[in-house]
């Protein structure tokens, strides 16, 4: 397995990666963990002439927390995540991290890189509409913050300028009374998810303030399901509630056939996924530590 | 003191776990050229031509090979079968046509591995092209065929009678017709692919390092194909990561290397699969449908007469087909007194992977299809499964099956018992009745199984009367080297079965001595190690054909000893016993502290040998034994003869619950119980149960080769493919009886293969789950899609019939 020859470039700061990549122009590519552009490339469906490599800049790989502002760096692996106070704490962030790919993608890949990949199939994309998270990238006009909703465009197209690289993530830690869970089915370890589905719910007095619902694996990009969170917003949470939103997630998502399943078999797991996420979320909400793992067959 | 019966750590593990093992991609070799085989994208073309020149001009590029090289060198491989076989040219590189995505139209040898793919990216084939017939009954309509020369797909047929079928029918209480059964293709993927150094040499010889597991075999092959002598092909292996039968037939793959060195002045070439590549087009398991079935039982339920139709699909290629029509018969009635049976069998090349043995090859493949019959009538018929069996099963041994196999041992209630005593059997029963109160799915299913061991090459000749093989032999040579140490070479190089662990254990029983003073040489080299055309680490026999010749070669080595000892001890060769002394290994006289030592006696006869007798001319201390299991060439009139020496058994209990929301089956409980006669090594064992249940858990749960129309392989990755890892696999309750073999002299039964239990046992438990929701499990594969599939859509009123007089 040899990828086509290519010309690699290792960029030691933001502005010089993004140097490379305006002067290089079209045909680079940029590489953080390579754990998804590295086995496109190795099989050859992609062809490319230079891979401008920003894994090693320094300091784009920390977590930061200002009040409830929440920052992630972009080159932040997976298993950083996973083993974070953060996560300690925000339980949603801890299901997607310590649950994606096996212990060497983990070890390698970057949140970045996920949500840059604009695979519906990576988990970080979906998760983070759960969170109303921002992307802050930055290109040859300046730094910019876009808003995760809407940011995956199509099938591995995202809002991403020419020469513009997402440098970190951000998003508000959850308050009290707030709860969420990320709940993937997967054949196997190094399989992606056949669908996921990742709820955060902010409880107060019994009735949801306010609700997240987000597909992975069940369109061309990743999708937030806005009936399914109005079925819950307003109301006290009861089968008939969980059930309608349930409905509604699988009504928003466009699941196809393959060889993880077919559509059907897929509407049926994001409904199953969509109720079994929103009891964690609520349990979660009300101080609750619940033990979530992702689903293996 | 007995070295056989325990659990001695592996010899092997030493180098291996701390990564100086040596396999063959770990050679390196300064100037060595690396090969690139490019594919064809499609199932079925026409090759119109080949445009190398951009590849041959690159820089680096030592030669690039194609069909007109081959057509040129090599003639085509023997094939097995008889007509229409016999006209299927199947050449190392396409020449005029390719059936089947990745066959190799063309090869690069370059400076380095990523420039031979460069290259192979540069040459340009023109392909038209063809239709794609990948379903074997459609194949069956020859609309479409793939050897033209054959002129037909169906490349074997014939009909296995025995007793009388249609009265058993006539006499039947109950008849139950199971309109179609399938079990779907999945490969052993061993954790090393297939991977050779090949040097055709200034003088003409041919020398490969490689990992071919059967090379007494895959020579015979090579050498016509290559136009040689068989002597001028020296094929040497060291460690093997995994064989399971797939690395048989690398030899086609090895040609190529050869035929580059060739073309390339005798510079080495490496050649190392990938992944998709030996998912692509390495070797697949049997796939086989089966059709018609109606099962005769009395009564009571117990089964009296099966008729049948079986296709099987080899793929493209008959490689080593089309033996595996005859191989299944080596377990014709399973673990069941059936002694009336009617089985038409086809084979039919289909534009899809040639299949290759596979870990249980063809037996577990007609093992899953009467589990299957035994279980759905048990749930047609409203028997409970354990009765079912008890009914059924054969009780006394040695048995000979309708078809002239004679099972050597067995206690298939004993391991029932032993197996529903790991599970809990009463307490999940009781669960079970709870849980479907509840209406949920759980079953609890029970999968028998047979591992047959050290076959009768005669069988080939049901296949083809006039293939020259039959019987079936193993080579060892022991001698005593001149530091007195003993050295043991085999006829074989094990693939993880911990050959050199087994062997010592038995040389020193044999001889009295230390494992740790026997020295089993690593690997094999067709040039140094004496061997058989049976000669091989395959078909489950290496406990009984590999152990046999060692044990055959301690005994004449230690005749050799007496007369030694007894000359220069001046006592009887009665008095002598074999022991370890102050100096080592030594013979002495019994009661007495006369002895002597195992390099005394080398060095007399190597070193210091006027001290000898003239009597004692012929002994060498270096002895050859060849193995000969006593068999007899088959009735190929009549498909009548004992087609395996050794039966060992497992018995396997699942107990799943498949969840409603996700259909997904959960394996709330496993039990393996196994039977393999004495065993050698209890942990060697255990771990072969191990592995085999992870292998046949990952075939009915994950793994599945999917084509789509056009013969375009789905699953061609491990994330697709989806192989079973620590994730999948459920805890194992295991256990044991012991059935000495009367036929081998150790009772030992070969054990390695496993006879693909969890396959028959998650169909089982599936369908104890699912038969009341109005589903017949007869398919193989349970991934939860296809659960889910199936729930949606329940079969039994279109699958199974049921006439009660």
């Amino acid at each position: 397995m040899y990828p086509a020859p290519f010309d690699y470039h290792r960029a030691n700061s933001v502005d010089e990666a993004i140097g490379m990549l305006s002067d290089i122009g079209e045909g680079a590519r940029v590489m953080a963990g390579g754990q998804s552009l590295l086995p496109v490339l190795k099989m050859r469906f992609d062809e490319l002439t230079d891979i401008v490599d920003i894994g090693r800049i320094p300091d784009l790989n920390q977590i930061e927390e200002n009040g409830n502002g929440v920052s992630i760096g972009a080159l932040t692996t997976h298993s950083c995540i996973a083993a974070s106070a953060l996560a300690g704490s925000v339980p949603i962030l801890l299901d997607c991290a310590s649950g994606i790919a096996d212990v060497q993608v983990r070890s390698r890949g970057t949140i970045g890189g996920s949500v840059a990949s604009g695979d519906p199939s990576c988990d970080w994309p979906a998760l983070l509409h759960t969170l109303d998270a921002e992307i802050q990238c930055q290109g040859p006009n300046g730094t910019r913050t876009l808003d995760i909703n809407g940011f995956v465009e199509d099938l591995y197209q995202t809002a991403l300028q020419p020469s513009e690289i997402i440098t970190g993530i951000r998003f508000k830690r959850p308050g009290a009374g707030s709860g969420g869970a990320y709940c993937a089915f997967k054949r196997c370890a190094p399989a992606y998810p056949t669908t996921s589905v990742g709820v955060q719910l902010t409880i107060t007095d019994g009735q949801v303030e306010s609700a997240r619902v987000a597909l992975g694996s069940s369109g061309l990009t990743p999708i937030r399901a806005q009936q399914a969170e109005a079925e819950l917003e307003g109301q006290s949470l009861g089968a008939g509630q969980i059930g309608r939103a349930a409905d509604a997630a699988v009504a928003a998502s466009d699941p196809v056939d393959d060889q993880r399943g077919s559509a059907d078999f897929k509407r049926q797991l994001i409904a199953h996924l969509t109720k079994r996420a929103i009891g964690i979320a609520e349990r979660r909400a009300s101080g609750e530590q619940v033990v979530n793992s992702h689903e293996y067959y | 003191m007995s070295w056989v019966g325990k659990s001695l750590r592996r010899k092997e593990d030493d180098r291996l776990v701390r990564g100086n093992g040596l396999f063959a991609d770990d050679e390196q070799i300064e100037g060595m050229l690396h090969l690139y085989i490019l594919r064809s994208p499609y199932a079925h073309a026409r090759i119109r031509g080949i445009d190398t020149a951009a590849a041959e001009s690159l820089a680096g590029v030592a030669c690039v090979l194609t069909g007109a090289d081959i057509k040129e060198q090599c003639d085509p491989y023997m094939q097995l079968g008889p007509e229409p076989c016999d006209k299927i040219i199947d050449l190392p590189l396409a020449t005029d046509k390719v059936v089947f995505q990745g066959e190799p139209v063309a090869a690069v040898a370059a400076e380095t591995a990523a420039l031979a793919m460069d290259a192979g990216q540069l040459i340009e084939v023109d392909y038209e092209m063809l239709d794609a017939v990948v379903d074997p009954e459609q194949a069956l309509e020859d609309k479409i065929v793939l050897h033209e020369a054959a002129g037909t797909n169906r490349v074997w047929h014939s009909v296995f009678e025995y007793g009388d079928v249609d009265k058993a029918f006539e006499d039947a209480a109950h008849v139950v017709k199971i309109e179609r059964m399938h079990f779907h293709r999945f490969a052993s993927t061993p954790v090393e692919n297939n991977a050779c150094v090949a040097e055709w040499t200034r003088q003409g010889d041919v020398d490969f390092l490689c990992n071919n597991s059967f090379i007494g075999f895959a020579v015979q092959l090579l050498a016509p194909g290559l136009r040689l002598p068989m002597e001028k092909i020296r094929a040497r292996t060291y460690d093997i990561g995994g064989s399971f039968g797939v690395k048989i037939w690398n030899y086609v793959y090895m040609a190529l290397a050869a035929l580059a060195s060739r073309k390339c002045d005798g510079r080495k070439v490496k050649w190392s699969e990938t992944r998709t590549e030996h998912l692509l087009a390495s070797g697949h398991g049997n796939e086989r449908t089966f059709l018609d079935t109606e099962v005769a039982l009395d009564k009571d339920g117990v089964i009296t007469g099966i008729r049948s139709r079986h296709i099987d699909d080899c793929g493209a290629y008959t490689r080593y087909e089309p033996l595996g029509c005859v191989i299944w018969a080596q377990v014709l009635p399973a673990t069941y007194g059936v002694r009336n049976f009617r089985i038409d069998f086809t084979q039919t090349v289909t534009n899809k992977c040639p299949v290759v043995p596979n870990r249980g090859y063809s037996r577990m493949q007609h093992l899953w299809f009467m589990e299957r019959v035994v279980d759905i009538c048990a749930h047609e018929l409203g028997i409970p499964a354990d009765e079912m069996r008890l009914k059924n099963y054969v009780r006394e041994f040695p048995y000979e099956t309708p078809n002239g196999c004679v099972y050597d041992s067995g206690d298939y209630p004993m391991m029932l018992e032993k197996a529903k005593e790991l599970i809990g059997w009463d307490e999940w029963k009781k669960k079970q009745a709870e849980a479907r109160k509840e209406g949920r799915w759980l079953g609890i299913g029970i999968g028998t199984t047979l591992d047959s061991g050290t076959n009768n090459f005669g069988q080939a000749q049901i296949m083809n009367p006039y293939l020259p093989f039959s019987g079936n032999s193993e080579v060892c040579v022991i001698r005593l080297d001149f530091d007195g140490s003993v050295i043991v070479t085999l006829g074989t190089g094990p693939s993880g079965q911990g050959h050199e662990t087994a062997t010592s254990q038995v040389v020193a029983d044999e001889l009295n001595i230390d494992p740790a003073m026997v020295t089993v040489r690593t690997g094999f080299d067709s040039a140094w190690n004496t061997f058989s055309g049976h000669s091989g680490t395959y078909a489950s026999q290496f406990a009984v054909t590999g152990l046999s010749a060692v044990h055959g070669a301690c005994q004449k080595l230690k005749v050799e000893m007496r007369q030694l000892a007894s000359f220069m001890l001046e006592a009887d060769e009665d008095d002598l016993e074999f022991g370890v002394g102050d100096e080592g290994p030594q013979l002495a006289v019994k009661g007495t502290d006369k002895a002597i030592n195992y390099w005394f006696m080398s060095n007399v006869v190597n070193n210091n040998n006027a001290l000898l007798g003239g009597n004692l001319a012929d002994v060498t201390l270096n002895v050859r034994h060849v193995y000969r299991p006593p068999f007899e060439a088959p009735d190929t009139e009549k498909k009548f003869g004992n087609l395996t020496l050794t039966y060992a058994a497992q018995l396997h209990i699942a107990v799943i619950e498949i969840d409603k929301n996700t259909c997904r089956p959960n394996i709330l409980a496993y039990a393996a119980v196994d039977d393999c006669g004495s065993v050698i090594n209890p942990q060697i064992a255990a771990g072969q149960v191990h592995g085999a249940t992870a292998h046949g858990i990952g075939a009915a749960l994950l793994e599945t080769f999917n084509y789509d129309e056009t013969g375009n392989l789905l699953t061609a990755t491990f994330s697709d493919y989806c192989p079973i890892t620590s994730m999948n696999i459920p805890d194992i309750q295991y256990g044991h009886i012991e059935s000495p073999s009367p036929f081998s002299y150790n009772g030992a039964k070969g054990m390695g293969e496993g006879g693909g239990a969890p396959l028959h046992t998650i169909s089982a438990a599936i369908q104890d789950a699912l038969h009341s929701e109005g589903i017949i499990v007869n398919e193989s594969h349970h991934s939860a899609p296809k659960v889910f599939e199936r729930v949606n859509a329940p079969n039994r009123e279109k699958v199974v019939s049921v006439e009660s007089r």
